[in-house]
């Protein structure tokens, strides 16, 4: 579970994210859904302890641990996906993955079986042994997630995973965020396309302007924008004002 | 390490007890230290193109300096030896044509336009003897004119020299012979006959070449290690691979250690090669004019190596520092030339003031190893303060540039400014 409390995060005088406040179940996929800007990947970073939070700038807790107090415990627990995901491209892609669980320090043997299954679920057995210079989008990404996946967490936070894919890499990566959900893992994803969140997400956050301004199921988002199509209810729930945000919220939740 | 380190995450989270687990980011762990090392290692060394460059360049470097030494001492040597004067004029003047015979000198004429070519250093001094000259010898009235141009500092000025010391030797004995003739003895000339002793070892001699050996080896040091210094820093980020690799649940002293260690392993094994070409060539090479000039014990290869073997490591861990700040690595490289530069200028600063050798010069990173390079080469007295406190600032210097460089990886502005 990630639970994020009135979180805040300023760079000089540009506000990232003005008090964003949600609950990531366990077992279930939730999506942060915003247009570019919106703070999404500043909050990720955040849960991700990237980004220290300052005083007076809310909490997040991975796993009932504090991030800004047991920044290496949410580390050993929570894989993390951001928009940089630069390889070594001198090395292959087996060895980029094993430097990580080598850091990490993971029995070797132990890691090979991860890295073994990750490899089966991705389909990259032909790029494992080669250099990743030359790699195309969609297998460096394969690469990155299974490095961030290394070391089996609990929690999988990916940034805007999608950006950038082909529809066969898209597949199969929303294939494997379905099959961490089975086993259990607690799943966050960012995105900008709602469709894509939409398919996979058992609760979507739509986070604009630094804040949270709507949040819920895909029908429950549907019923509070009073749209009938996703791309029209994203578009109208993103351009509420925070305030109004607390009211639909609050509305919703009678309901 | 990591079962032991989820349980205890688990215990937390049912607990819920807020342990600050910061003090494991400040640890030193050498496991950590050891992977990163060994990948940055593995990582460089397979850019094979860079590597072989660096590492063929540091092997030749003492082969070229040792043997354009060599040809430049020879030809200086030969000009003293090869006793050739430049005289314009000789038939004029038979007599000390017949003094120059003798003395086993040969005359050469200068070419046309000597007094252009000596203006620019091309040309030896020449000694032009004027047309009436036999008639004005035998009144006792003679003279000649001896062209030159002392601002040169080459070989030439051997020649000035050389052609005095004929003239003045062919007065004498001129002036001798009339005294006889006259019934006085040729000794009452010299009053005091020169007898010349040159205390200079053929070490000193060439003091000002010794500059080039210690000076070419230092920035062959400094100029090593910069690409790989530069690409694990600036090219981490320019790659992205820093933030993932922050992601990482380890001390991020440990990283910085692991890394600066793969860039002290690639200047020091620089260092080796690069005094194994000089050793090389000295041993199998035979170049006698160097040997009047540099011959290197074991001794003195060890006193090499013991100012060298720091001084890379330390230079590379300043080069990380300085990277860092670059976004990218073209913008890194600009930064890091900046201070090659400069430390390669000090050196030759201190060569054009002239300072003398000094104990504060110890202190200056670059000046201290010049000194005390320049005082192995020349097989001149070393103290233990010699090696130890040149050893002490670079010792510092690492340490600044590690505690530096692990404040800076935890910015934010480091870690997530790209290009």
């Amino acid at each position: 579970m990630i639970e994020v409390r009135d979180l805040k995060k300023q760079f000089g005088n540009v506000t990232a994210v003005n008090g964003v406040t949600f609950t990531a179940k366990s077992g279930a996929i939730t999506g942060l859904l915003g247009p570019n800007g919106a703070g999404k990947t500043t909050t990720i970073r955040m849960i991700g302890t990237l980004v220290g939070i300052g005083i007076g700038g809310g909490s997040v807790s991975v796993n009932g641990l504090d991030v800004a107090t047991n920044a290496d415990a949410v580390r050993q627990t929570s894989g993390l996906l951001t928009d940089a995901r630069g390889l070594y491209t001198r090395m292959t892609a087996h060895e980029n993955i094993r430097y990580y669980a080598d850091l990490r320090g993971i029995d070797p043997a132990k890691s090979e079986a991860t890295i073994a299954r990750y490899v089966g679920w991705l389909d990259m057995k032909d790029i494992l042994d080669r250099r990743t210079d030359g790699f195309s989008q969609g297998e460096k990404m394969k690469v990155a997630i299974v490095r961030a996946l290394v070391h089996e967490p609990s929690h999988v936070i990916l940034d805007e995973p999608t950006n950038g894919l082909d529809v066969m890499t898209t597949r199969a990566l929303r294939e494997l965020v379905k099959r961490l959900k089975a086993e259990g893992r607690t799943v966050m994803f960012s995105s900008h396309i709602m469709q894509e969140v939409a398919a996979l997400c058992d609760e979507i956050i739509i986070i604009s302007k630094g804040r949270v301004t709507a949040q819920g199921t895909t029908n429950e988002l549907l019923s509070m924008s009073g749209k009938d199509n996703l791309e029209d209810a994203f578009v109208a729930l993103a351009e509420i004002d925070g305030e109004h945000a607390h009211q639909t919220q609050q509305e919703a939740a009678l309901k | 390490m990591k079962t032991q380190m989820t349980t205890q995450a688990k215990t937390q989270a049912k607990t819920q007890t807020k342990t600050p687990t910061k003090s494991r980011m400040n640890a030193l762990n050498f496991k950590t230290i050891f992977t990163v090392l060994k990948k940055e290692l593995r990582d460089h060394l397979r850019d094979r193109r860079t590597a072989m460059m660096i590492f063929v360049s540091s092997v030749a470097v003492g082969p070229l300096v040792l043997i354009g030494m060599s040809y430049f001492i020879s030809s200086i040597e030969e000009k003293a030896e090869k006793k050739e004067v430049f005289v314009q004029n000789i038939v004029h003047a038979p007599q000390l044509a017949n003094f120059m015979a003798r003395q086993d000198f040969t005359v050469k004429e200068p070419k046309p336009d000597f007094r252009e070519l000596i203006g620019q250093g091309k040309h030896d001094a020449v000694l032009v003897i004027p047309n009436d000259f036999t008639e004005k010898f035998v009144t006792g009235k003679a003279d000649v004119e001896l062209v030159y141009d002392d601002t040169r500092q080459d070989a030439s000025a051997q020649s000035i020299g050389i052609l005095r010391r004929v003239v003045q030797g062919f007065n004498r004995e001129v002036s001798g012979q009339r005294l006889v003739a006259h019934g006085i003895s040729g000794k009452i000339l010299t009053a005091v006959e020169i007898q010349e002793t040159n205390m200079g070892t053929p070490a000193q001699r060439a003091a000002m070449l010794l500059f080039i050996i210690p000076w070419l080896t230092l920035i062959v040091g400094i100029t090593g290690c910069m690409a790989v210094a530069i690409d694990m820093t600036a090219g981490e980020r320019e790659r992205g691979s820093l933030e993932p690799l922050l992601m990482n649940p380890i001390a991020r002293t440990s990283m910085i250690i692991g890394k600066w260690l793969a860039v002290a392993c690639y200047g020091m094994g620089i260092v080796l090669l690069l005094l194994a070409g000089f050793w090389a060539t000295l041993t199998f090479y035979p170049l006698p004019k160097i040997a009047s000039v540099v011959t290197l014990s074991s001794a003195q290869y060890l006193g090499f190596a013991i100012m060298l073997l720091p001084f890379t490591p330390a230079i590379g861990s300043l080069q990380m520092l300085i990277a860092t700040y670059g976004r990218s690595f073209k913008e890194a490289q600009t930064y890091v030339s900046y201070l090659y530069t400069v430390v390669s200028f000090i050196p030759v600063i201190a060569m054009f003031a002239q300072l003398k050798d000094a104990t504060w010069q110890l202190y200056v990173p670059m000046l201290g190893q010049m000194m005390v390079l320049t005082r192995i080469l020349r097989g001149e007295h070393l103290e233990a303060m010699h090696f130890l406190i040149p050893l002490g600032i670079c010792l510092a210097i690492a340490l600044f540039s590690v505690a530096m460089l692990t404040r800076l990886m935890g910015q934010e502005k480091i870690i997530f400014g790209r290009s």
